[in-house]
């Protein structure tokens, strides 16, 4: 064990289109920079072993865990948030999607879901519904039994792809 | 549903969805507190153990610890937690705040370390030595009863902390003159909540005031406030509890818990703010347990199937401590077993043993094993006597002309409507072709099942129902609904939000009471200061005891509204008059029409041109209600399902899954749906996949969420609730609650379901989980011994 305050790292990050030069410790996690460092809460953290999906964020556009990366490994990448996707009056067309199927209950899994398929839809537009239980199978949701999720995500795909739903 | 309903029952989407859909929710790790310092707690390693020491001089000299803490430390500061409420063959236990001795599983907190920051917190935590001299750890309820058993907790006379008994008419008689007696058994396993957010609390001491700031994600907040005001020896008026957004809770968040209470003495002791989250670890190891149930039915039957008695036998595996009386979830289970059927000679017997594990606690539906063992017997019945499962049913299920109906164990149950839902089920799945489809199926190697599973879901438990259990407490609730000058209206109420959803349902119900739109109605909840002491969230009880208490104190704002709308009118009284989406109309012939005023302009003359009112009237417009539902109210519903087998891998698919089910008048469609296949998916979860396992040692192996497996999409179906609403006549608007019915049910129609499709390998499910490795170890015992009906 270590006994000794480990000295920070000097690093710069690239965060939703905007740079942030912070002062961090080699070991802490991109999640914990993002929330505790940066006032990103919206990322949530829900298991800290990479399981339950919660603190997805998209690097260099493309769904990662936070809580499996550390903050230092991060420079020279782009890192989007859930902040940077839709605000309380002006939702995505899958925020709407699930905020019209409720597919969300408690919430705290949800910033994790909208990461994972605001990206998946971009590169799948017409997806299946198994195909989409098998991507969600990545997010753990204790409170929906997913089916509503499911719902929203296929609406929200079919309105991207200008079909009436 | 009542036709006369405008706000109840509308399908409103969720007022909360925006800002937890945009990531601007605000959970507990979400709030800022600078400079607060993080706790981190030392855990046992061991499940049985003495403390002989605490080492904790190289802990403290590291960088950032403010100071370690032990057991020996907080009991100067907290007192002692002790549970005797006056229930016959229920011991008496204390806890400290934190173990002094002994350790009594694997995860128990034994000392506390404070840093400035949660990784050097936890780096010192591990730095802390503590001196252990194991103890054989009890297992299991085999071993607890033990006669030699060692003692979990040494001031008790023994491990069965709490046993009871009853025997209602001549179960013995019955199973003498009975034409078949069928015996049935059921293991149900240990289960945790695994919210999504696991526990924490920030407890911020405001030494100038001498007050505690908590802030913590919890169901009960009043509860919470009294029972942290008492162990730290301070006034109700020096604590506030605030509950922010929660990420769920499951009945996880309703007792204060060690490490909180240790928060909040040493946020005291410091004079700082302190902050506390757990890691998924420790709230799967440490938080609170559920569930596990051993039950043995014996059912005295008449030729056709028809129960002529029953006794029931329930041991209960608690863990390590009482946070709850012993007694607590069990007692329920035995208290509404019959359920659905017409038994009126009963005996059960309850035992509980502590064991070297986590604590148990109420789990969303802590009943949820009386629905498989009531409708498992029921199969055993049918499989015993070569009748048709529907059929057994049919007979025994209380019909219309039963109602109101008495349970061998004195609860009452009216409104119901167990036959009703399952004829739906019944008729909606199509039985005969089923049958049909499985001979076939089974002709070509493949196993189909059917699981019928027929629930009475206890739902809101009134002040009379504590009170015939001996339990202290109370089952009302309390509300306060304010029309502000403006005219805004704001209400309150006890209940706090864990995901539910209440914002707008509970403003259907204010909107409903008072006459405006639901849109228009804003509800505040968690805060103690704000709202009302009510009961909090538990149960079913939101929509009857919370909706209820509203709609009822929305009905008296109201009533002071149209007197004050009927003397600005000049008429002498408000009997034709009535308030649509906040606009008061008055019955002219046949037709409201327009009044041209408005809840807007009654304000304003309520609180700026008092002098204006009527005579009598009261300044402003300030309501406040409480109310105390019936002992208890009862939902009901029919489960069915469709699974099929494979027999090569064990694996078990859902074909289709229908629910018809009847809780009353609907507060709002959306919300109420989403319970459903929320309970129901947590039902099955737990069937199929959950467990917490312990080894022989109390050693935890199910302590990551890759150990501990709750359902994916991909081991779920889509679900189809098919609805009954038949009203209760004795609460506000007929509602009744819901949201852990679908537990109960999910839980016996699986294992239901998958017993009827291993009946040709002679195998009947009697314990859970149902997992691959599960099934294929039962049909390689099959295959080994053809004679064997049961599992091991």
């Amino acid at each position: 064990m270590n006994a000794h305050k480990p000295e920070p790292l000097t690093l710069s990050l690239s965060v939703n289109g905007q740079t942030y030069d912070l002062q961090v410790p080699a070991r802490k996690l991109l999640s914990d920079v993002l929330r505790e460092d940066l006032g990103l809460t919206g990322t949530h953290v829900g298991c800290e072993h990479g399981v339950c999906g919660a603190c997805t964020v998209l690097i260099d556009g493309r769904p990662a865990r936070a809580c499996l990366t550390f903050a230092a490994q991060m420079e020279g990448h782009d890192i989007t948030t859930i902040e940077a996707v839709g605000r309380p009056d002006a939702l995505s067309v899958l925020q709407q999607a699930l905020h019209e199927e409720h597919g969300l209950q408690c919430g705290f899994c949800t910033p994790g879901i909208v990461m994972t398929f605001e990206h998946y839809l971009r590169e799948n537009p017409a997806p299946t519904a198994d195909e989409v239980r098998d991507v969600l199978s990545g997010n753990l949701c204790r409170c929906t039994g997913y089916q509503n999720i499911v719902a929203a995500v296929l609406k929200a795909a079919a309105r991207m792809r200008g079909e009436a739903a | 549903m009542s036709d006369a309903f405008t706000e109840i029952g509308r399908a409103l989407p969720r007022k909360e969805d925006r800002r937890l859909v945009t990531g601007r929710g605000r959970y507990l790790d979400d709030l800022a507190f600078p400079g607060a310092l993080h706790v981190s707690f030392v855990r046992s390693p061991h499940a049985h153990a003495r403390i002989l020491g605490i080492d904790s001089v190289e802990a403290a000299a590291m960088p950032g610890v403010m100071g370690v803490f032990t057991g020996r430390d907080l009991d100067q500061w907290t007192t002692r937690l002790r549970l005797a409420p006056p229930i016959e063959g229920l011991q008496p236990t204390e806890l400290t705040t934190l173990p002094i001795d002994k350790v009594r599983f694997h995860g128990d907190p034994v000392a506390c370390v404070v840093a400035t920051d949660r990784y050097l917190a936890e780096d010192a935590a591990e730095c802390v030595v503590v001196d252990y001299e194991q103890i054989p750890a009890v297992t299991s309820i085999e071993e607890a009863f033990a006669p030699d058993a060692v003692l979990v907790d040494e001031t008790l006379s023994s491990n069965m902390v709490s046993h009871q008994s009853l025997c209602v008419g001549d179960p013995a008689a019955r199973r003498a003159e009975a034409h078949r007696v069928v015996s049935a058994r059921f293991a149900l396993h240990r289960h945790t909540h695994a919210p999504l957010e696991t526990r924490g609390c920030v407890a911020d001491w405001d030494d100038g005031r001498a007050h505690l700031n908590m802030h913590i994600g919890n169901q009960v907040p009043h509860p919470l406030r009294s029972q942290l005001a008492a162990r730290l020896g301070l006034s109700e008026s020096q604590v506030t509890v605030m509950s922010p957004d929660v990420g769920g809770a499951f009945g996880q968040k309703i007792a204060l818990y060690r490490e909180e209470l240790a928060v909040a003495a040493l946020s005291r002791h410091l004079r700082h703010p302190l902050r506390w989250r757990e890691d998924r670890m420790e709230n799967l190891m440490a938080a609170a347990h559920a569930r596990e149930y051993e039950c043995r039915t014996r059912a005295a039957v008449s030729e056709t199937g028809k129960i002529l008695g029953l006794e029931l036998e329930i041991d209960e595996d608690f863990g390590g401590y009482c946070f709850y009386p012993a007694n607590y979830m069990a007692r329920v289970i035995a208290l509404i077993m019959t359920g659905p059927y017409r038994i009126q000679d009963y005996a059960y017997e309850v035992r509980v043993a502590l064991t070297n594990k986590c604590g148990a606690g109420p789990m969303r539906a802590p009943m949820a094993v009386t629905s498989w063992v009531m409708e498992g017997t029921i199969d055993a019945i049918a499989r015993e006597l070569g009748l048709d499962p529907v059929e057994v049913r049919r007979i025994n299920a209380l019909g219309p002309g039963d109602l109101p109906y008495t349970m061998p164990t004195g609860e009452v149950l009216e409104d119901v409507t167990p036959k009703e839902t399952l004829e739906t089920a019944v008729a909606a799945i199509d039985v005969a072709a089923f049958r049909e489809r499985q001979a076939r199926a089974r002709s070509e190697g493949r196993y189909l099942g059917l699981g019928l599973c027929t629930v009475i879901e206890s739902t809101t438990y009134g002040s009379e129902f504590y009170k015939s259990a001996g339990i202290p407490g109370s089952g009302h609730e309390a509300a306060w609904v304010r029309i502000e000058p403006s005219g805004a209206v704001n209400a309150s109420v006890g209940l706090m939000g864990t995901g539910q959803g209440y914002e707008s349902p509970l403003a259907q119900a204010v909107a409903e009471g008072l006459g405006v739109r639901s849109e228009d109605v804003t509800v505040h909840m968690g805060n103690t200061d704000i709202a009302p002491y009510g009961m909090g969230s538990r149960g079913g009880r939101g929509a009857t005891a919370g909706g209820g208490t509203l709609y009822l104190c929305a009905l008296k704002a109201r009533e002071r509204v149209l007197a004050i709308a009927a003397s600005m009118l000049d008429l002498n009284d408000a009997g034709g008059l009535r308030m649509r989406a906040g606009h008061i109309e008055r019955m002219i012939g046949e037709d409201w029409q327009k009044t041209g005023l408005a809840l807007t302009d009654i304000a304003r003359r309520a609180y700026l041109d008092p002098l204006a009112l009527p005579e009598g009237v009261a300044p402003g417009l300030d309501f406040s209600h409480s109310y105390d539902p019936p002992a208890m109210t009862y939902s009901n519903s029919t489960h069915a399902c469709e699974v099929e087998v494979d027999p090569q891998t064990g694996a078990i698919s859902i074909d289709r899954y229908i629910v018809a089910e009847d809780c009353g008048t609907v507060l709002n469609p959306i919300v109420v749906r989403g319970q459903q296949q929320g309970a129901i998916a947590m039902g099955l979860s737990g069937a199929l996949l959950e467990q917490v396992i312990y080894d022989g040692a109390g050693q935890n192996l199910s302590a990551t969420l890759a150990d501990y497996l709750v359902a994916s999409p991909n081991e779920l179906p889509e679900f189809e609730i098919l609805h009954h609403h038949t009203p209760n006549q004795r609460t506000p608007a007929g509602i009744k609650g819901m949201a852990e019915g679908g537990v109960m049910g999910a839980i016996g129609v699986i294992a239901n379901a998958v017993s009827d499709a291993l009946a040709p390998h002679g195998m009947t499910i009697e314990r859970l989980p149902l997992t691959p490795q599960s099934i294929c170890a039962l049909l390689q015992e099959a295959a080994t011994s053809p004679a064997k009906r049961t599992q091991l």
